[in-house]
């Protein structure tokens, strides 16, 4: 055999084997893949949304993904909001949660962030930011405490806490809170999503 | 994200050097002087704009399409290895002086970490076609600007006093973290 | 070639052919995922996998191989291995895939690997080049461990998520920073060609 002739057998032959062996991996793990990932955004909501267990995609765009959270029984949990931002250093994405009535935060949560460590990235972790999330008013501009506060009943409804060595992280993450609510807003009013609870089929 | 924020990223804040950790090797090997750290950094920029273009197709015409993500990493690879090549023949072809320049730095960039970072980054970042042009060409504007000063500040260690053992890499990794922490302030001016 | 014993030849990668602290081979994954212990682990773990694999499988194909191709087909094998890694990480472990990004895939560039390919497993047999394989991703995740648990410790004050340092302790967060990667690996290169030097000449 010559030796164009051997190199391109070889080539072709560890090419196939290499592909065909890659194929079969892929098809054993993609499932368990996809389900990791399905598993993190489940996660996410039942943090934000108390008693969240069926999901269903009220809208979706680019960066904004609307969830309507049920309970068990079929009563209306809350609404799940998932939002992707940019923060101090790359992209943030985060979940927050919405009662009934479209008008309060109910929780939230970080899903992936790529701030500085030990510092920003605290937003992950911080226990008197995420907490005092809750019950905050979903109505109009929120805006950041500044020096923090100890406890959640020193906000106003309409504040947020901020963290300590960490303050532009959090004013990203309120930004792109304020900026989702803008738009749920926005939808409500145009009625593509509605407070009440009722099926459109 | 815009265009100019993306790029100025990739100079700046998200350096490829002084933040991903990728292209070390030419970085500590090719910085002893400025005009040598120059040449690699332009062939870097050169190749990596290449790349930018070749790997977004082949992931957005090829590999999403058909599902095919599985082959990503070896069809990035082969890609980046097979077009340092033709990239090598073609300047040796149509520009002597240029491949005089550029021609050694070629080959050493097929192993280079920053080109195939740069690919696997821009698809994980899911950025559009435009956005990954920007993205390659500002990744390798970075990388010059890591290196050439990185040589500049090498050219001056020379005449000073380094402790034995610190000599050659030690140092050199000491300095590029003062020059990463430098860049941390650049950090947020996105904002 | 010179003939090792099967002890000598598994020692070298430890220290005197250390992969990362005397080749100065692979530094953009130490760097890069040694902020805390358990990525460096993964990280050393993932690449120990496919470096093994790589190896004998180059090892016991060599023969057939033409000399003009050789490196296309290591690659092909090596890139082989890395996506297999990759996609278990993503399937099994996916918090620590996520926190290693792009850096498993990136192990394909690693140039320990393709190096020990072509300096070591084209040309030995297949015994010897799964010795030689073992000891170089030994002596790499030994200096990913020593690395991350530096910066682990002084950074978060913390051992593989454990908090190790007392309550007085503040964590030096330029540790868990790019800067404290580049400044701490700088040092330890210092401190092993000290090591050196000084048994080199007793």
């Amino acid at each position: 055999m010559s030796l164009s002739s051997r190199m391109i057998l070889v080539l072709t032959t560890v090419g196939l084997i290499s592909g065909g062996f890659l194929a079969g991996v892929a098809k054993l793990t993609k499932e368990r893949i996809a389900l990791n990932i399905q598993a993190e955004i489940e996660e996410a909501i039942k943090i934000v949304v108390d008693d969240a267990e069926v999901s269903t995609v009220l809208y979706e765009e680019e960066d904004l993904v609307i969830y309507r959270e049920m309970e068990d029984d079929g009563q209306l949990a809350g609404y799940a909001i998932q939002a992707t931002g940019v923060g101090f250093q790359d992209k943030i994405t985060l979940m927050f949660g919405l009662d009934e009535t479209l008008t309060k935060i109910t929780g939230l949560t970080i899903i992936d962030q790529k701030e500085t460590p030990g510092l920003g990235a605290k937003i992950t972790e911080w226990v008197a930011f995420l907490q005092f999330w809750e019950d905050r008013d979903a109505t109009g501009l929120l805006t950041l405490r500044k020096p923090p506060v100890r406890t959640p009943p020193e906000l106003l409804a309409t504040e947020i806490n901020s963290i300590t060595a960490a303050t532009i992280s959090s004013r990203k993450v309120l930004k792109i809170v304020n900026l989702s609510l803008e738009k749920v807003r926005g939808l409500i009013a145009e009625g593509k999503i509605t407070s009440e609870e009722h099926d459109d089929h | 994200m815009e265009l100019v924020a993306i790029f100025i990223s990739a100079v700046l804040v998200q350096n490829f050097v002084l933040y991903y950790f990728l292209g070390i090797c030419p970085f500590l090997g090719v910085s002893k002087k400025i005009d040598s750290a120059l040449s690699m950094g332009l062939a870097v920029t050169f190749v990596m704009s290449i790349t930018a273009v070749v790997s977004w197709l082949i992931n957005n015409l090829i590999l999403i399409p058909y599902d095919l993500g599985y082959l990503q990493i070896v069809s990035f690879i082969l890609v980046i290895a097979s077009l340092v090549q033709l990239v090598e023949m073609f300047i040796r072809k149509i520009s002597p002086p240029l491949y005089q320049a550029l021609g050694i730095y070629l080959p050493l960039i097929t192993t280079n970490c920053a080109i195939m970072g740069l690919a696997l980054i821009a698809a994980l970042n899911g950025y559009s076609f435009v956005e990954t042009v920007i993205f390659g060409f500002g990744s390798g504007i970075g990388f010059t600007l890591a290196i050439v000063l990185m040589a500049g500040i090498r050219e001056q260690l020379d005449l000073s006093d380094v402790p034995e053992p610190l000599k050659g890499a030690g140092i050199a990794l000491i300095v590029a973290g003062i020059m990463a922490l430098a860049f941390n302030g650049f950090i947020g001016m996105l904002t | 070639m010179t003939t090792k014993t099967i002890r000598a030849e598994y020692l070298k990668g430890l220290w005197d052919e250390n992969p990362v602290l005397r080749q100065l081979l692979g530094l953009c994954p130490t760097l890069a995922v040694t902020g805390t212990v358990i990525t460096g682990l993964a990280m050393g773990l993932a690449t120990t996998f496919v470096l093994i694999l790589s190896s004998l499988v180059v090892s016991s194909i060599k023969k057939l191989i033409p000399a003009q191709v050789r490196i296309a087909t290591y690659i092909v094998v090596i890139a082989s291995f890395v996506t297999i890694a990759d996609q278990f990480l993503k399937a099994f472990f996916y918090p620590i895939s996520e926190a290693l990004g792009p850096y498993v895939p990136l192990i394909v560039v690693n140039c320990i690997i393709l190096g020990r390919q072509e300096a070591f497993s084209s040309r030995n047999s297949i015994g010897r080049s799964l010795i030689d394989a073992l000891g170089m991703s030994t002596g790499f995740l030994l200096a990913l461990l020593v690395l991350s648990s530096i910066r682990e410790i002084l950074g978060a004050g913390t051992f593989l998520g454990y908090q190790v340092m007392g309550p007085w302790f503040k964590p030096w967060i330029i540790m868990i920073l790019p800067a404290g990667a580049f400044i701490t690996l700088g040092i330890l290169l210092g401190i092993a060609l000290k090591i050196e030097s000084k048994t080199k000449r007793s």
